[in-house]
């Protein structure tokens, strides 16, 4: 790194982080410091000073992997990344006011010096910033693979009809799973009647009934017929308020009259003996 | 760079011969059997228009790499084009039921929802050029 | 290339075991239609089974055979339609709403029964 700049931390080491330290404080109320232990937030606080101070001497490489491992520990524990980057901006404030206040640096290399302290400061944020949402990328993909894996079975219950239970958000990808695994699951087990089960889905808007429109089609194109249930009231008031035409296919309240229903279909009933 | 087919469409055989190269690539790429009914059926209806219309063309395969957060991801490339008259309005022929031909009319409309990605371009008297890609999921 | 039609009693029986190109559905279009006016069938079963791509010309042939065969007094089922080819048909907004579906031969069968004695 460069010379001025480092000539200029390491002589005023102890009073830049002294101060820095001070001006966190305001940085802490109102965000996630609030609820954190005042031990764990000075300890942090020192680590960082410390780290920032530091990169000064690394090389490229060795910056990264140190910034990577303290940033992963923090981001495990929950730490904000807009902590570490209001702190880093702290952080160059106090730097330049060190270079214009005392005279530390001849006033010719002022401009230099500056230019120095920018890149400096840019690199962490840039890095901070990739390690971050480079591991927000890696945990919505372990979310996408945690839901398509939690995505509809078909369970047959009866000779010829099955159950397909619908839990949670139906978005255009999960729509398409949820369709072949149907269709797929009613060639299995030779089902005729097939029953979707949407009470456990929270919102039916256009785009929603339209995926399972678009279902019950294909499921009547390969051979069998689609009974939708658990249809709660506000879903039946949505529907009709939205407009959605869904007279195409019967609907049932409970997965149990529906059930009924598909056994009629089949030419059976349940009987008390 | 991987592998590219070409299929010449001047007869009716061209569109089987095409959509059998289009089903054994697909098959060679990895694609589940679903999206292999898509990409044929969309290979299909692409060299029926060029038959239709434009009496010859081609219609160029090929696996593709494009990038996507966290890695790389892989797909199929369908090109149609020929020679022909052009399309005139692309806005309607890309409504569903629009047919000059007495078909369905879900022929380029249809095309664009079986694929991923859906690009014409056409110039009236010049011909027209199809482009269409399947990402493997 | 010609697609076999098999009688069966008062039915026809079609099981479509080969790539579908233009000529050979507009031929097997013919074929049927002659045959139902030779026969005095009542009800025709195609089985779609090996079939592994219905594009819209297809599905427009198919959708105008059961039109055509109900004109004549024969009614159509189509059985054993493969899920990624139902799935391509949705995608492409074709939806054969006239047209009666089965799993497979032997539902169709029974389909076709229950139709003719309603």
């Amino acid at each position: 790194m460069q010379s001025s700049v480092i000539e200029m931390v390491y002589t005023h080491r102890h009073e830049v982080i002294e101060q820095w330290k001070e001006e966190m404080i305001n940085i802490q109320e109102g965000e996630f410091t609030n609820g954190a232990a005042q031990a764990a937030v000075t300890r942090t606080n020192d680590e960082f000073a410390a780290l920032i101070i530091d990169t000064l001497e690394m090389d490229k490489e060795e910056a990264r992997l140190r910034l990577r491992s303290f940033s992963e520990r923090l981001m495990y524990s929950g730490w904000p990344l807009s902590y570490f980057t209001k702190g880093l901006q702290l952080f160059r404030r106090v730097l330049l006011r060190f270079m214009t206040t005392n005279d530390t640096i001849p006033s010719s290399k002022v401009f230099e010096t500056f230019q120095e302290v920018e890149n400096w400061m840019d690199g962490i944020v840039n890095q901070l910033v990739d390690e971050y949402t480079g591991s927000w990328e890696h945990t919505l993909e372990l979310q996408k693979l945690a839901l398509k894996e939690l995505s509809a079975p078909l369970i047959p219950v009866f000779e010829n009809i099955s159950v397909m239970p619908l839990i949670g958000t139906i978005d255009t990808e999960r729509a398409k799973l949820v369709m072949e695994n149907l269709l797929e699951g009613i060639i299995e087990h030779r089902s005729q009647v097939v029953l979707i089960d949407i009470t456990g889905v929270p919102v039916v808007d256009t785009m929603v009934a339209h995926h399972i429109i678009q279902a019950a089609e294909a499921v009547r194109l390969v051979g069998a017929e689609c009974i939708l249930v658990g249809i709660r009231p506000e879903i039946a008031q949505t529907i009709v308020n939205l407009g959605i035409d869904l007279g195409k296919f019967p609907t049932k309240s409970t997965l149990r009259k529906g059930i009924e229903s598909g056994l009629e279909r089949t030419n059976r009933q349940i009987v008390n003996l | 760079m991987s592998v590219q087919s070409n299929v010449e469409v001047h007869s009716e055989w061209g569109i089987v011969s095409a959509r059998q190269a289009g089903r054994n690539l697909a098959k060679e790429l990895g694609f589940a059997g679903v999206d292999q009914a898509r990409i044929t059926t969309a290979i299909s209806e692409l060299a029926r228009n060029i038959y239709l219309y434009a009496e010859k063309g081609e219609i160029v395969l090929e696996g593709i790499e494009g990038k996507e957060a966290g890695g790389v991801k892989r797909g199929l490339k369908i090109v149609a084009k020929d020679q022909g008259p052009g399309i005139k309005s692309i806005r309607e022929v890309m409504e569903d039921g629009y047919t000059t031909s007495g078909g369905l009319g879900a022929g380029l409309p249809g095309v664009k929802r079986l694929m991923d990605e859906f690009d014409i371009d056409s110039i009236t008297g010049e011909g027209t050029e199809i482009t269409t890609i399947k990402w493997l999921r | 290339m010609r697609i076999p039609i098999l009688k069966l009693k008062r039915y026809l029986l079609i099981s479509v075991q080969v790539d579908l190109d233009d000529q050979t559905a507009l031929q097997f279009q013919e074929d049927l239609l002659n045959k139902i006016h030779q026969e005095g069938s009542a009800g025709v079963v195609i089985d779609l089974t090996s079939v592994d791509m219905i594009d819209s010309f297809i599905a427009k042939v198919l959708g105008d055979v059961v039109e055509m065969s109900n004109l004549m007094g024969a009614k159509v089922v189509l059985t054993g339609i493969q899920p990624g080819v139902a799935i391509t048909l949705i995608d492409m907004g074709i939806m054969l709403e006239e047209v009666p579906t089965a799993l497979d031969l032997e539902q169709g069968l029974d389909k076709l029964q229950q139709e003719l004695e309603a």
